[in-house]
């Protein structure tokens, strides 16, 4: 390419022009002169050589088509062009960007967040190569029940796998170590484990901080470079090594003042001393999204921190809690490391099976892609991402069907200006393209402000998902990935909305169009077809938002049996500042006397975690229970100060509940819920009976029956429910409540001058109303409840446009037919009832085609669902109904316009 | 005129830089020769000559220099390049192998 000369034209574009004419003129002068020569007289011979060769201008023409800019030009012209025509149509313009700036926004917003969830990879080396250990086996539940697996003991989690399988990613230390072992396929293998959250005491300031175990191996594996002094190595990772620890890069920054200033620090984790030797990089996360660790360190100085609960962690085979990642040799496969490994492992964990049930569902190994990180987040929204981007797909669609009937519209005002280019020798190519560039800047430039609605959807959506979460860790952000992929939707919306009316403009009877510029059927039958399919969409989501929004309002019209109102939460934990034994239990009652004294407080008490999240938190007895002789099964044992029942509102129905008489010295007592003592105490009065932890050998007196209450997560059944004395329990963390008047909120200050003055080393953690934890635990369905409805509303309303369009266009069309009818006597009535009569058979061909689509479409959310189901007549019918509602809306403008039609200036019209 | 031109393209354009060459020529020049040449079987106007100057220009495989006719016109005189004189023999070895193959069909049927 003679780049040289490209530029030469660009650059002096005149000089070009004239060169370029004064080249041709000169050709067809010479011929001319040949002519005259020849003894033809000038005027004939000028005429002459015009009609063999044409105009020098057409030559001048197609030597601007043939040069290798002319598609640059071409596109640059259609450009300016298109722009103009916007210009001077600022209504439909702002219209018609303004809806796809929310319709991309709304889509790029979700995308960003599917991105950094679902499509990002690990910020470390060559992440490709990691691979994620997990193993699946049958349930370990038997028939009747029982618990037989060769997992005796876990500390992390499972999740279930497809059918009747339970998954998870924790391994025995001996697997790790057998794993570890030289082996073809993988060059290095490392452990980890959440250390889960720590009082970090950095100069003698306190504060909560999340921790993560990981092994010798692990930033080696993870090819990760220190920013500040040096990360973890198999050296630290040893019984009786100084400890160390890796602090991550913001942690250094708040707590130290920089990277630098933290190597070498001496620091407390929860009272024990450990010397930070590195910082990570400002990137790492490690190796979950969602965990996003404060501070690492190396696994055996749970030893140190976890004392006896880490009893057998480095010795029972059957003991299962180290997740593992290993990083391939180059050029094998994960495939071909499953299949190298999958046996040793079986044999491996064949031996350790102790009868012959626990034989019969042995784990299998599987390896998982490690690139992307663990999957917590992605198990946990994938499904909630998908569901929310075929909504905004949905929005987008309609929205792109709205415009492609603006512009159908338009194409009718504008085919005078077609049919005249047309006749005068332009190709269907060129007419179309124009078009097209005409679609498509209006889909980028509705991209570009797409864009700024997602910066502020994305926050809107961080909020919505972080749900008052502290720590949340998910940061979605515009990379060139989402920007990208913003720019390709702009541009394929603008060809998906701008090709049907470009192709339907420039397919027309170049006559009839010259003529008058009226009419074409095919064109409003196509207008028809979109608004079927934006009716049909709406539907869908107007059916999702209905679904949702009950769930949400099954959820919050639940009965709790407990109070949600005015009541704060905050957790303290004194062992990990250094209490020991009983003198935990001391402090925390002082603390409790202490908050009761509060001005406001009503009342004050402590449970090992709030009861929404009991099921899955705080320290607490899990074992065996006895009633009498009977094993008692769906129980679950809440560790509970004085007063606790008060403070919650749970009506106590007989006998007492926990308070201060009962003490460590006195005898065990407990209380329980109503539905334990009709089941267990059918025909008599559990007071004064006794049940047994059989794991404690410990008998407790029942001292009192509390009314029901819903233990646990909102969404999973209540199990029966026993209160025991804190003071009569081992205590770790715990939670305080208190009943106050007016805004919980407002009491934090006070409870924070308590605790200071008690023992400045505490920190308060999770500080919450419990009407906010409660939320939070169902932060999906209220996201995803007040997402769908706004989507349900952009929807409609972008739907109802399209169908007032549509109407008021066919209205337009037919002023002169509705014109005669009224001259011969149609009443107005009937008139306004013909055009709604059409909107409404729009509106229920598209009922027709989505209510079918919505029954199939929604069985895949229904795990999303909450006592609700996919196919809820109720939701159907109210949708149904809120849709012809708006269709008649839509329909009655253009209706009441066609009923004013004035007979004799519609006759004289043309 | 225009999907002449485009059915003959790749052609006018072998004809174009066979014609410019041994010598620099004008537009008419060329014209002139690739009609005497092909005895009157091609004969181009300027409606296909000058695109195809343009594009073998920008191409880099000729090169225009402003010249003076003897009627004392101005006049873009084309010369073949060191690049196009490449791209000519590659082409010309191409269009023998073709003529050759087409021949020998031609010559079967026969």
């Amino acid at each position: 390419m003679n780049w040289k000369r490209l530029y030469q034209r660009w650059r002096h574009p005149r000089r070009d022009e004239d060169e370029l004419a004064e080249e041709v003129q000169t050709f067809y002068d010479t011929v001319k002169d040949r002519r005259v020569a020849e003894g033809l007289a000038p005027e004939e011979a000028h005429r002459r050589t015009q009609a063999a060769y044409g105009q020098p201008a057409y030559t001048i023409e197609e030597v601007r088509n043939a040069r290798a800019e002319a598609f640059v030009m071409t596109a640059f012209r259609d450009l300016r062009y298109s722009f103009r025509l916007l210009v001077k149509n600022p209504g439909f313009a702002a219209v018609a960007v303004l809806s796809l700036a929310l319709g991309i926004g709304a889509n790029t917003a979700i995308y960003s967040f599917m991105e950094s969830i679902l499509l990002r990879s690990l910020p470390v080396e060559d992440p490709e190569s990691l691979v994620v250990f997990n193993w699946q086996s049958r349930m370990p539940q038997e028939a009747d029940k029982k618990f037989v697996h060769v997992v005796h003991k876990i500390e992390g989690r499972f999740w279930p796998g497809d059918k009747g399988v339970i998954a998870t990613g924790i391994f025995p230390y001996g697997a790790f170590e057998m794993l570890s072992e030289e082996n073809p396929y993988f060059s290095t293998m490392f452990g980890y484990f959440s250390g889960r959250s720590r009082n970090l005491v950095v100069r003698g300031e306190a504060r909560s901080a999340s921790a993560e175990y990981v092994s010798g191996g692990y930033f080696a594996g993870l090819a990760v470079r220190p920013v500040a002094g040096r990360l973890i190595e198999a050296a630290d990772d040893r019984v009786g090594a100084a400890p160390v620890a890796v602090i991550s890069f913001v942690t250094s920054q708040q707590r130290f003042g920089g990277a630098p200033q933290a190597v070498g620090q001496e620091v407390l984790v929860d009272n024990v001393a450990f010397t930070v030797v590195g910082v990570a990089p400002p990137e790492f996360f490690g190796v979950d999204p969602e965990e996003n660790p404060d501070i690492y360190l190396p696994l055996r100085t749970n030893l140190l921190l976890d004392k006896a609960d880490t009893k057998g962690m480095y010795s029972d085979d059957n003991f299962y809690w180290l997740e593992v990642m290993g990083r391939l040799r180059p050029g094998v496969s994960m495939a071909e490391a499953q299949a190298g490994l999958s046996p040793r492992f079986r044999q491996w964990v064949a031996a350790t099976a102790m009868t012959d049930g626990e034989r019969a569902k042995l784990p299998e190994l599987t390896l998982n892609p490690g690139a992307a990180g663990l999957g917590t987040l992605r198990r946990q929204y994938s499904k909630p991402l998908f569901v929310l981007l075929a909504m905004v797909g949905l929005i987008l669609a309609i929205t792109c069907a709205n415009i492609a009937n603006l512009l159908l519209a338009r194409g009718a005002a504008r085919r005078r200006e077609m049919a005249v280019r047309l006749s005068l020798g332009a190709g269907r190519f060129r007419v179309v393209r124009q078009l097209l560039t005409e679609s498509v800047m209006l889909a980028l430039l509705g991209g570009a402000l797409g864009v700024a609605f997602a910066v502020w959807g994305m926050r809107w959506l961080t909020v919505l998902f972080a749900s008052g979460r502290e720590n949340f860790t998910l940061r979605a952000e515009l990379n060139w990935k989402v920007l990208a992929a913003t720019a390709l939707l702009s541009v394929i919306c603008g060809v998906v909305f701008g090709l049907i009316p470009a192709l339907q403009t420039t397919r027309q009877e170049l006559t009839s169009a010259l003529k008058n510029g009226l009419g074409g059927g095919a064109r409003h039958g196509m207008q028809k077809v979109l608004v079927v399919g934006q009716i049909a969409a709406s539907f869908l989501i107007l059916v999702a938002a209905g679904l949702f929004v009950q769930t949400l309002d099954k959820l919050h019209s639940m009965q709790l049996g407990y109070a949600r109102e005015n009541i704060l939460l905050f957790s303290l934990d004194a062992r990990q500042s250094g209490h020991e034994g009983a003198a935990i239990g001391t402090f925390y009652a002082n603390l409790q006397k202490r908050f009761e004294g509060i001005p406001g407080v009503n009342s004050a008490s402590l449970a090992q975690s709030s009861i929404v999240s009991a099921g899955h938190a705080g320290a607490t007895y899990r074992g065996e229970i006895l009633a009498g002789t009977v094993p008692v099964t769906g129980a679950s044992v809440m560790v509970a100060g004085p007063r606790y029942l008060e403070t919650m509102q749970i009506p106590v129905l007989t006998g007492r509940e926990v308070d201060d008489r009962d003490q460590a010295s006195s005898s065990a007592v407990a209380v329980i819920s109503e539905r334990f003592a009709r089941t267990y105490f059918p025909n008599e009065s559990p007071v004064g009976r006794s049940i047994r932890f059989v794991g404690e050998n410990r008998d407790l007196e029942i001292v009192g029956v509390s009314a029901n209450l819903q233990h646990g997560g909102l969404k999973s059944e209540s199990p029966m429910v026993v209160f025991v004395a804190a003071s009569q329990m081992p205590l770790e963390r715990v939670t305080y409540a208190l009943r106050t008047t007016g805004d919980p909120l407002t009491y934090v200050h006070s409870v924070q001058e308590i605790v200071r003055e008690a023992d400045s080393r505490i920190p308060i953690t999770n500080v919450v109303t419990q009407a906010a934890e409660i939320d939070r635990t169902i932060s999906r369905e209220i996201t995803f409840a007040k997402l769908c409805t706004g989507f349900a509303v952009l929807a409609l309303l972008i739907a109802c446009v399209g169908l007032y369009g549509t109407m008021a266009y066919g209205v337009e069309r037919e002023v002169r037919e509705i014109g005669v009818r009224m001259a011969l006597g149609a009443q107005r009535s009937a008139v306004v009832w013909m055009v709604l009569r059409r909107a409404l058979v729009l509106a229920a061909i598209g009922l027709a085609i989505s209510i079918p689509a919505s029954l199939v479409a929604f069985r895949i959310v229904k795990s999303l669902l909450f006592e609700t189901q996919p196919n809820d007549p109720v939701t159907l019918a109210v949708a149904g109904m809120v849709l012809v509602g708006a269709a008649l809306i839509a329909g009655y403008v253009p209706a009441r316009r066609a009923s004013r039609i004035d007979p004799l200036v519609a006759l004289r019209y043309e | 005129m225009a999907k002449a031109a485009d059915l003959l393209q790749g052609t006018l354009d072998l004809l174009i830089l066979r014609t410019v060459e041994l010598r620099a020529l004008h537009g008419v020049g060329i014209a002139d020769r690739i009609e005497q040449v092909t005895q009157g079987v091609f004969v181009v106007g300027p409606g296909s000559l000058f695109p195809a100057l343009h594009r073998l220009a920008d191409k880099g495989w000729i090169e225009g220099e402003w010249g003076e006719l003897e009627s004392g016109r101005r006049a873009k005189f084309y010369a073949i390049t060191p690049a196009g004189r490449k791209h000519l023999t590659e082409e010309k070895r191409k269009w023998n192998r073709v003529s050759f193959a087409v021949n020998q069909v031609l010559a079967e049927e026969a």
